[in-house]
């Protein structure tokens, strides 16, 4: 401990001695690392499982039932219609599933109807979504089964920005002016990336506000914000028979996800969809070739398509970047440590081995990085909040947890090392006679 | 103390060869206080270096104290350097930033001594040169006859058989000059065996033997023994 608080001395008497050049090799440094963590942030959230204790059993469900002639059209579409949903659901295989799809409205209080409603976003679902993502309840509970009915499950933060409190299960609202109670609030709760809703790429978006009943919302007509593809369809646009028209169409705009416990269950879930397509072709039906899918949830970016390109093309150029900038901070560090050589061929003279002046070098890497570290966190902070601002949806994707500033401090210490390693190899293998003699 | 048996050293670049030492032979014996001396150029601060392993040798052999250091690690040459020899340079090699105790103590550091004999050493070697009142001072605060005495009590702190001394008078007045020339024989007469390469004939006389270097050959006919095979 002793030499290592020497060896830190030592190391604030060298960044003493030239503030200026050290402060460069910093700023470039942390320049370089800061661009990085922001696009690495990104990446590991876009990226990461939200749901690793039980992502292996997630899975979303789709068939190639669009009506037309088609034979080579292997890929079913992305969003599904009311009918398929109906007959893939209630197989007896699934220990939970749901369709869903996401919407947005206005609401407000029924004690505050003076009020100017606020836009809130909507899930349209099933019983089944809570318990198939894992979704914590604070009061209440979810629907007793998948029926029509005026109640609403809704966030944390919903809650307390109409209500001003937790406890309102019983309360009404007004939701584009239909009257719903309220059944249960969620407690704090984020699935980042958002993977049940890809469609749209809109994974890094916050979880919604409110969660409504799929019966409820087709027969309100509200329809989905993300995609609604209508397939061979003859409507007049009378919302009055959207309830009917929808439920008995290819209107495509349901996801179905389903949860399977193991391997077996997988194999007899794809079995059945396998039985009702042949069904489904002996009714005369499902013209096209079959096309089950049934994406695990880690797969299912790919799987429709919604990886963000971007994303990887930005981390590719923060890597170069940062690789420009240590190449840069080691050609001024080697400049530093040249300056200085002169002491360390007075300490090799005076008897302090290449290890020991390692034992130097690792000190200077060592306050190197704390102050990079903190550095590159105030221009990750700062390239996050220009990201946030040019891309609002990936606001929710800015925040570190202790894991990754664990990681990120260690990245910190290996890079400063890099920068430093090839300037105190210089420095310790050079002539020692030449750097003592005046 | 000292043997080196045809020990030659060439300087090499793409172009040319220096033979700055062409096979020399010496031996300095335990409590001798030796000059060193010869034109510029000569060899005497490459043959300095040489013996302080600061400086790698091409032919020949070298034994300190008995033990060849030919083959020796960088581990075991550092070692030998900080437990055997005290340098003393022309430019006083004085850390700046450090004060006066913490430029003596750096080398105790490297040899694991603990902070309570690193202190009992550095206040020895302080009282030893005269500065022992000083020793929170810095070197830019010390004159330079000074601080060659602070470079000298580094030398010293670390109870080394041996101390090279690459003119260490080169750079101060006559004065100063002097006072250090005393210390060195001080520390002479306390048992230390010293090697000193000077320029000036006065100082050289001063030296119990006066060592000629011309052309990296040696004009040494005092004190010479060859050494014997597989000493």
């Amino acid at each position: 401990m002793e030499a290592l608080i020497h060896n830190l001395k030592l190391s604030w008497h060298s960044i003493k001695r030239a503030p200026l050049p050290y402060a460069l090799t910093l700023l470039i440094l942390s320049l370089g690392l800061g661009t990085f963590f922001s696009n690495a942030t990104l990446y590991y959230w876009m990226n990461r499982d939200p749901i690793p204790e039980k992502s292996q059993t997630l899975f979303m469900a789709r068939m190639n039932s669009t009506p037309g002639d088609c034979t080579d059209c292997f890929e079913p579409p992305r969003v599904i219609s009311y009918m398929d949903v109906q007959k893939m659901s209630g197989s007896g295989i699934t220990s939970a599933e749901a369709a869903m799809y996401s919407s947005n409205a206005y609401a407000k209080t029924v004690e505050n109807q003076q009020a100017t409603p606020s836009q809130v976003e909507l899930r349209v679902t099933q019983r089944d979504f809570f318990k198939l993502f894992n979704v914590p309840f604070l009061q209440g509970e979810t629907w007793p089964d998948n029926k029509a009915r005026m109640e609403v499950v809704i966030s944390k933060n919903t809650a307390i920005k109409f209500f001003g409190r937790t406890e309102v299960v019983g309360q009404d609202m007004l939701i584009d002016d239909q009257l719903y109670k309220v059944i249960g609030v969620l407690d704090d709760w984020s699935m980042l990336p958002r993977l049940y809703d890809v469609n749209g790429r809109r994974s890094a978006e916050p979880v919604e506000d409110i969660y409504i009943p799929l019966e409820t919302a087709y027969d309100l007509a509200i329809q989905s914000n993300t995609q609604n593809s209508f397939f061979d369809v003859d409507w007049d646009g009378d919302m009055a028979t959207y309830p009917q028209m929808a439920r008995t169409n290819f209107v495509n705009q349901l996801q179905f996800w389903v949860q399977l416990d193991s391997p077996e269950k997988v194999q007899q879930y794809q079995q059945y969809l396998k039985n009702l397509v042949q069904d489904e072709k002996a009714a005369g039906r499902h013209t096209r070739p079959e096309g089950n899918k049934l994406d695990n949830i880690l797969n299912v970016q790919k799987a429709l398509r919604a990886t963000n390109d971007q994303l990887d093309a930005f981390a590719l150029v923060a890597s170069l970047f940062l690789l420009v900038c240590v190449v840069n901070a080691s050609h001024l560090s080697l400049n530093r440590y040249m300056a200085n050589q002169y002491e360390f061929s007075l300490r090799r003279a005076l008897g302090a081995s290449r290890w020991q002046l390692q034992s130097q070098i690792m000190a200077d890497v060592l306050v190197s990085s704390a102050l990079a570290f903190a550095a590159a966190l105030l221009f990750a902070q700062l390239g996050l909040w220009t990201i946030n601002s040019l891309l609002p949806g990936t606001r929710a994707l800015a925040s570190w947890d202790w894991q990754m500033l664990s990681v990120m401090a260690l990245f910190v210490m290996l890079i400063s090392y890099l920068v430093t390693l090839y300037p105190a190899l210089k420095t310790s293998f050079s002539p020692l006679n030449q750097q003592l003699k005046q | 103390m000292i043997k080196i048996n045809n020990l030659s050293k060439i300087f090499r670049t793409d172009l040319i060869e220096t033979h700055a030492l062409r096979q020399i032979n010496l031996q300095v014996n335990e409590g001798e206080f030796a000059a060193l001396t010869g034109p510029s150029g000569s060899g005497k601060s490459t043959l300095l270096n040489v013996l302080g392993t600061l400086e790698s040798f091409d032919q020949g052999d070298y034994l300190l104290d008995g033990r060849s250091v030919k083959g020796l690690s960088d581990r075991e040459l550092s070692a030998l350097r900080n437990e055997k020899i005290g340098f003393i340079f022309q430019g006083f090699n004085l850390i700046k930033d450090f004060s006066l105790f913490d430029n003596i103590e750096l080398p105790l550091r490297y040899r694991g001594f603990s902070s309570a004999e690193r202190k009992r050493r550095v206040e020895h070697a302080l009282e030893t040169v005269g500065l022992a009142a000083r020793r929170d001072y810095h070197p830019s605060q010390l004159s330079g006859g000074q601080q060659q005495r602070v470079a000298i009590a580094r030398a010293i702190a670390g109870e080394p058989r041996i101390l090279l001394a690459d003119e260490p008078t080169g750079n101060l007045d006559s004065l100063m000059a002097r006072q250090v020339m005393e210390l060195l024989e001080k520390i002479n007469q306390q048992g230390c065996t010293i090697l000193m390469v000077t320029h000036d004939p006065d100082q050289a006389r001063r030296a119990n033997r006066h060592i000629q270097i011309v052309d990296g050959q040696l004009n040494d006919s005092s004190m010479y023994e060859p050494l014997a095979a597989g000493a």
